[in-house]
């Protein structure tokens, strides 16, 4: 028998099942009318080269700072708004972009200036002009909202934490147990009911994400924890906010070859993303940042160190896509940040929060709760 | 007394018991609590946090030469692993001690002092904290355990605290002034309490009162920790009203001394050990009792856990406590009586069932509630665990009698019923250590 034909069938025996958790579930569901709408978070840990990314190839400055990475792949660009070059490694975000479904936003960041992974990562994810460990972004909206939160992920990352309705999920290193266990531990909690809806919820999920992480995939490798994530998100009563975070950016050395396995498997996950979300992808706005952007200047193991200034890509079929955002700041020595950095010409969580507050409908009052110390710019049209 | 309050001194305090030791606690189950009171000990085999930072910088140095030079072979740290080796240490010796009160109150002291093993610097640091200040303090005076806390390079560097410079002293730059993390941690979360009665100025007042406080940059004594005078705000500081002269290092130790015997210390630190134990929602009466020992005592902490030991409210019957990740794979490795993994094997464990060591990634520590734990995914991840385990325990008894030892006479007509109708053995363990009388506690 096949797991889900089993989970249907233990579901069914379930005659204690808590008839006042599914009453709760549609009544959080109707409260909202952004539960349909999906917004899915990718953190790339590790500063992800935005000058390797989207290459500012007009800049004549470029070529004096870096020119063994950019010559790589100068000749293979796909061709962006403005002279900016997308990393010919990007293929589908780059149809994406065509579409009109994919956007970068260049030169930005979060108010943290100092060039620690942690740090940064956990600014980003509080998204406030102090760390706070105990609440994120995305939490606080999911709070304001009441919609669900779903973190791919061993425990909740920073932007989820908060007083919302978030969990986490992840695919099982251990190897799974026989479906007989399963039917007797129902039995075994026959009068245990939140067990019993643990129980039935973490089967649900785990039928519904088994083809992804299944057999030889279940090593976790980002693409299948991006199908997976596409997975959960589609039907009905799926989270309304996912997360999901890739590792590897960190490229102080041989960065031409390490940044182009990077960028292929991120858009390899990509693709299984949008696949898997099948309809549910016109409803959906995805934000992919990093920590801080890389040093301009090459270094020594043709590589990038910790820098400041860097980029946002904002997907989804939602978006209004199609244009490369953020003003330019320029790559003369004196126009750089500290004398080594891209100068950051806007603050990141601006661009999140105009994206957010038009995805979802919010009100200026909601957005005061999830960014409270920022100003949004309402000309600032990113969803279609 | 009775078999029940065995089950439960074993349980709600312990981390289980071993075969034979509930016989030997029907007799009198809050002494035998009570004698488990001894400190933890560790070995010294591994390096402390001053050698630590001996071979960080080391190989920072390496590191740097290396760079410059790309001749040498690339540097490897030599400490890296003891964060994973240490970290299963702490584990391994929660499971085989017989006693296991002293080991869970370590463990609730070390999410109370919470630190995050993020990066190579802290890494290897974060899982000396618990080793070398909280342990060798753990039954004493809480003012001792805070003192060697925050004086630790452990939490110094975690929260900023070697970083902060007195913005007046000459060091102060533009880029390097007063760092106010680690006295915001000690009012907000180690002493009194969100709610403690405490404002921003008694936070900047006490941040300046212990800059300073810093990690030595050569061998040393003292784990590693060095007052800088030079970077030490000089002057008189306020903090909650009372006036401290300027004694150097001994500022803010004068202030950490009065803020451990706070009637709000009194309250956060009791609360949080009777919400820890016993519910997540303790009896006022019980928070009371705790609270009124710690002003007594002038924060006895072994007189404090002894006040929760013995009174009524603790021993209720129905259990109050979803176990933790930890305290689930702790028990259940103490229960089954299966050898010890290997470091990484624990470490990776924890990790896949929501709990690393030193992962809560937040100076709050892990939460310490129900709600914090009972996730599906947290469920499914249990069973798939049990289910690998007990496949490699050889058991001798029958799944029932397995049961009856650790539950006792706690164990439900109903649980019995499931277990002991098992297709296996293996299976029979694996329902039993699922069931809701061995997830709760």
């Amino acid at each position: 028998m096949k797991r889900r034909e089993l989970i249907k069938m233990l579901g069914m025996g379930l005659s204690v099942a808590p008839v006042s958790l599914k009453a709760q579930y549609a009544l959080s569901r109707e409260k909202t009318s952004s539960a349909d709408q999906k917004v899915i978070w990718i953190l790339l840990r590790g500063g992800m080269d935005s000058l390797q990314t989207i290459v500012p190839a007009f800049d004549a400055d470029l070529m004096n700072h870096r020119r063994p990475l950019t010559e790589a792949i100068l000749d293979d660009l796909h061709p962006l708004d403005r002279g900016f070059g997308l990393h010919p490694a990007l293929n589908n975000l780059y149809s994406w972009y065509k579409n009109k479904e994919m956007l970068p936003v260049v030169a930005v960041a979060s108010p943290y200036r100092s060039r620690s992974h942690f740090d940064g990562q956990d600014f980003l994810e509080s998204g406030l002009t102090q760390i706070n460990y105990d609440s994120g972004w995305l939490g606080r909206a999911l709070e304001v909202t009441s919609c669900q939160g779903l973190a791919v992920a061993h425990s909740l990352p920073v932007s989820l934490r908060g007083r919302g309705n978030v969990s986490s999920w992840f695919p099982s290193r251990f190897s799974v147990a026989e479906e007989d266990l399963y039917s007797r531990l129902f039995k075994l909690y026959e009068n245990e009911e939140m067990l019993t809806e643990r129980l039935q919820k973490g089967l649900e999920t785990r039928a519904m994400t088994e083809e992804a992480v299944d057999g030889n995939n279940r090593k976790a490798h980002f693409t299948a924890l991006a199908k997976a994530a596409g997975m959960l998100l589609r039907g009905e009563d799926t989270p309304s906010a996912l997360t999901l975070e890739m590792g590897g950016w960190d490229t102080h050395s041989n960065e031409v070859f390490r940044l182009d396995r990077q960028l292929s498997q991120l858009d390899e996950g990509m693709a299984a993303l949008k696949k898997e979300l099948g309809s549910a992808w016109k409803n959906t706005l995805v934000v992919i940042a990093t920590e801080f952007g890389r040093t301009v200047k090459v270094n020594g193991t043709m590589g990038t160190d910790h820098g400041t200034g860097a980029a946002l890509f904002l997907a989804g079929g939602a978006l209004k896509g199609g244009r490369v955002l953020g003003d330019w700041p320029g790559l003369k020595q004196s126009e750089l940040y500290e004398g080594r950095d891209l100068m950051p010409t806007s603050d990141i969580r601006s661009w999140i929060g105009s994206a957010l507050q038009q995805h979802w409908k919010m009100s200026d009052q909601a957005m005061a709760s999830v960014f409270p110390d920022l100003t949004l710019n309402p000309a600032n049209k990113l969803i279609s | 007394m009775n078999e029940h309050h065995a089950v439960i001194a074993a349980n709600r305090f312990g981390l289980g018991a071993k075969p034979g030791q509930l016989a030997t606690a029907k007799d009198n189950p809050q002494q035998w609590l009570l004698d488990q009171l001894t400190t933890p000990r560790f070995s010294s085999s591994y390096p402390d946090s001053g050698e630590i930072l001996q071979a960080f910088y080391q190989y920072r140095s390496d590191k740097k030469r290396f760079k410059e030079q790309k001749m040498m072979e690339k540097p490897e740290s030599a400490i890296n692993h003891v964060f994973v080796t240490m970290s299963a240490d702490t584990v391994g010796r929660s499971i085989n001690d017989d006693h296991s009160l002293n080991w869970r109150l370590l463990d609730f002291f070390s999410n109370h002092f919470s630190v995050s093993g993020q990066g190579r610097m802290m890494k290897p640091l974060a899982p000396t904290l618990e080793r070398e200040a909280i342990a060798p303090n753990l039954l004493g005076a809480f003012e001792n355990m805070l003192l060697a806390v925050e004086q630790h390079p452990s939490m110094l560097v975690y929260l900023d605290n070697n970083k902060s410079v007195g913005p007046s002293t000459r060091v102060a730059r533009k880029s390097r002034g007063l760092n106010e993390n680690l006295a915001r941690e000690i009012l907000e979360l180690h002493t009194l309490g969100v709610d403690g009665g405490y404002n921003l100025e008694d936070i900047q007042e006490l941040a300046k009162a212990i800059t300073g406080w810093s990690i030595s940059r050569s061998a040393s004594e003292n784990h590693g920790f060095e007052f800088r005078q030079v970077a030490h705000e000089p002057g008189p500081r306020v903090v909650l009203g009372k006036v401290y002269r300027n004694t150097g290092q001994a500022q803010g130790e004068a202030i950490l001394k009065d803020l451990a015997v706070h009637p709000s210390t009194a309250r956060h630190v009791s609360f949080k050990l009777a919400r820890h134990f016993v519910s997540d929602t303790p009896s006022d009466d019980l928070v009371k009792a705790m609270t009124d020992t710690w002003r007594k005592t002038r924060g006895n902490i072994k007189a404090v856990v002894a006040a929760m030991v013995e009174h009524p409210d603790s021993w209720q019957m129905e259990p109050a406590k979803l176990k933790t990740p930890r305290e689930f794979y702790i028990s259940t490795l103490r229960a089954t009586g299966l050898a010890l993994p290997r470091a990484r094997s624990v470490v990776s464990t924890l990790t896949s069932l929501g709990q690393a060591p030193f992962g809560a990634g937040s100076p709050a520590g892990y939460g310490d509630v129900a709600s914090s734990w009972n996730g599906a995914d947290a469920l499914l991840k249990r069973v798939d665990w049990i289910n690998m385990i007990t496949r490699q325990v050889e058991m001798t008894q029958p799944p029932l009698q397995f049961a009856r030892t650790h539950s006792g006479s706690l164990l439900s007509e109903h649980t019995a019923k499931v277990v002991s109708r098992a297709e296996s053995r293996q299976q029979g363990m694996a329902l039993y250590l699922m069931s809701p009388e061995f997830l709760r506690r």
